[in-house]
């Protein structure tokens, strides 16, 4: 977890690369869990990288400081899988889309409602909640633990 | 320094096929090598291109090739760049013997992908995804395309039957190639009606799943200049990275692509105008638009004309002719052979060995797009000139 006051900041040393590091998945996710969604912002660019990571892919910069995101933004695209993994056979169609989240950082991920109901410009909401037994079948062991994130709908003037 | 030439080309049937990936690679190298001497006479390093084990449950395919080739003790090696891995070995070849280190080097390029079933071809293909996000929420290929194509409908006036035409004519040029998968043409009409894989796209927008394998010798001018046949130089090339994941890019403009073709143009001393064929990575229809934008060849925005008339499309396009074989969509992407398919298929038409109904005339610059996970994630580009 973080606080406004003192962001973490990326990995500068490799004793610094460690499980509860915002910069690590295993960390991101932890955070995720809890409801706070975490990004990397460059302090030289202002990019907003999702998840952390230890530089800046828009600048080349390494100072990069973990801060909570807006879990509200607009879709930007979206469509549907008819042909999903296998593990997820059960669950299509649903629905994807590229979230641009209100801080500029953006995130692709399912939307929980009917394609046929989604659009570009579509208001939503990250959520996130434990795997349920089809998405835990494609998981690897060591994200067993990481929760999945989705987008809900959320009124225009929400 | 030595320029480098692609001196002998082959590649196997494309398809579905009882043949394995080194069955298929045997395939390629014996037609790449009809008529010249064999490739233990020639032949100093091997590059592989190969985007999955989980086709086959087979890794060291560097060994496994050169061993079929009839060579040993020679460097070989496998490189993966998914979809790209075919183009990235053409490049690893070209480079060796541009620095003077080599002076023969086969690239080639192996996929099995029916050996999972549609299934398996799903999961390999996920793994180009940025796992973490994108694919523990389930996206896949065709969707991760699909939301490249949604926006690109948004912020354009193409429709989705200009997307059809795009598979339409890619089917209308795979007739006249032997080496294509699917030799016969499609309608607007069958395209548009075709099941949504995933919305806007369907499964006529889509390339299909190929077992196949492709070679190409490379070597240096000298070397090219002892074998019999016709060579080609290797002008230009470019090759560069863009985020994995697809929400942090541009989703208008497949800016790595961009970068990457300027470069290759800028080695080989062209300008975009000058292209007369271009073998482009149209994985699904969308992907042919934004690299003919990318590349150059079409106005921001107008891509999705590639399938008309010259004399019907916006001002600024090129007269290059795009993906003559069929391209991806019906020449057919067995995927790390890809890269290598696209420039048989150039070669051929700068040396005018291809077939009289698919031969342009005339043709001596050509372009070579290969892009690997979802759009530019990585791409390579090489120019060809026949002198
Ligand atoms: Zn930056």
């Amino acid at each position: 977890m973080t606080d406004d006051t003192s962001p973490p900041t990326a990995p500068r040393t490799a004793a610094d690369v460690t499980a509860d590091s915002p910069f690590t998945l295993p960390g991101f996710f932890a955070a995720l869990a809890d409801g706070d969604l975490l990004a990397a912002v460059c302090r030289d660019c202002g990019a907003h990288l999702i998840p952390p990571r230890p530089a800046c892919y828009a600048c080349g910069g390494r100072t990069l400081r973990a801060e909570s995101q807006p879990l509200t933004g607009d879709v930007i695209t979206y469509t549907e899988v008819r042909t999903p993994p296998p593990a997820l056979e059960a669950r299509a169609p649903y629905t994807v889309a590229i979230v641009e989240l209100d801080s500029g950082a953006r995130l692709t991920g399912r939307l929980t409602v009917p394609h046929a109901d989604a659009a570009i410009g579509m208001r939503v909401r990250l959520t996130t909640r434990p795997p349920d037994d089809d998405e835990l079948a494609m998981a690897l062991d060591n994200e067993r633990d990481w929760p999945i994130h989705e987008f809900d709908p959320i009124a225009a003037d929400d | 320094m030595s320029e480098p030439h692609v001196a002998a080309v082959g590649t196997s049937p494309f398809g579905h096929t009882d043949l394995t990936g080194r069955d298929l690679f045997g395939a390629a190298v014996v037609e790449a090598f009809e008529g010249l001497p064999d490739p233990a006479d020639v032949v100093e390093a091997v590059y592989v291109g190969n985007q999955s084990e989980s086709y086959e449950r087979q890794i060291m395919y560097g060994t496994l090739l050169a061993e079929w080739a009839g060579l040993r003790h020679v460097p070989a090696e496998r490189v993966e760049g998914c979809a790209a891995a075919g183009a990235m070995a053409l490049r690893h070849a070209v480079e060796d013997v541009r620095s003077g280190r080599r002076d023969a080097v086969l690239a080639c390029g192996v996929e099995k992908m029916t050996a999972g079933g549609t299934a398996g071809a799903t999961t390999a293909l996920s793994a180009a995804f940025d796992r973490a996000l994108e694919g523990r929420s389930g996206v896949t290929a065709p969707s991760q395309y699909a939301l490249l194509a949604k926006r690109y409908l948004h912020d354009t006036e193409a429709t989705e039957r200009d997307l059809a035409r795009i598979a339409v004519k890619n089917h209308a040029n795979a007739v006249a190639n032997p080496r294509a998968q699917f030799r016969r043409e499609v309608d607007v009409e069958t395209v548009l009606d075709s099941a949504y894989v995933a919305p806007p796209l369907k499964l006529f927008d889509c390339a299909p799943i190929t077992d196949g394998a492709a070679a190409v010798l490379v070597t240096s001018e000298d070397v090219a200049a002892t074998l019999p046949g016709d060579a080609v130089r290797v002008a230009g090339v470019g090759a560069g990275t863009n985020n994995i994941a697809v929400a942090e890019r541009n989703l208008a403009v497949v800016e790595g692509a961009r970068e990457v073709t300027t470069r290759a143009y800028e080695a080989a001393g062209v300008s975009p105008a000058d292209v007369d064929v271009a073998e482009v990575h149209d994985a699904f229809t969308v992907s042919e638009a934004l690299l003919a934008e990318a590349a150059g060849l079409a106005p921001r925005g107008r891509g999705y004309e590639s399938a008309l008339p010259p004399d019907e499309r916006a001002e600024g396009w090129t007269a290059t002719r795009l993906s003559t074989s069929g391209g991806l969509k019906a020449r057919g992407h067995p995927i790390g052979a890809t890269g290598l398919a696209q420039a048989v298929e150039v070669y051929e038409q700068l040396t005018g060995t291809a077939t009289p109904d698919r031969q342009v005339d005339g043709a001596t610059t050509g372009l070579l797009i290969n892009e690997g996970g979802v759009a530019d994630a990585v791409t390579v580009a090489h120019v060809l000139i026949h002198d």
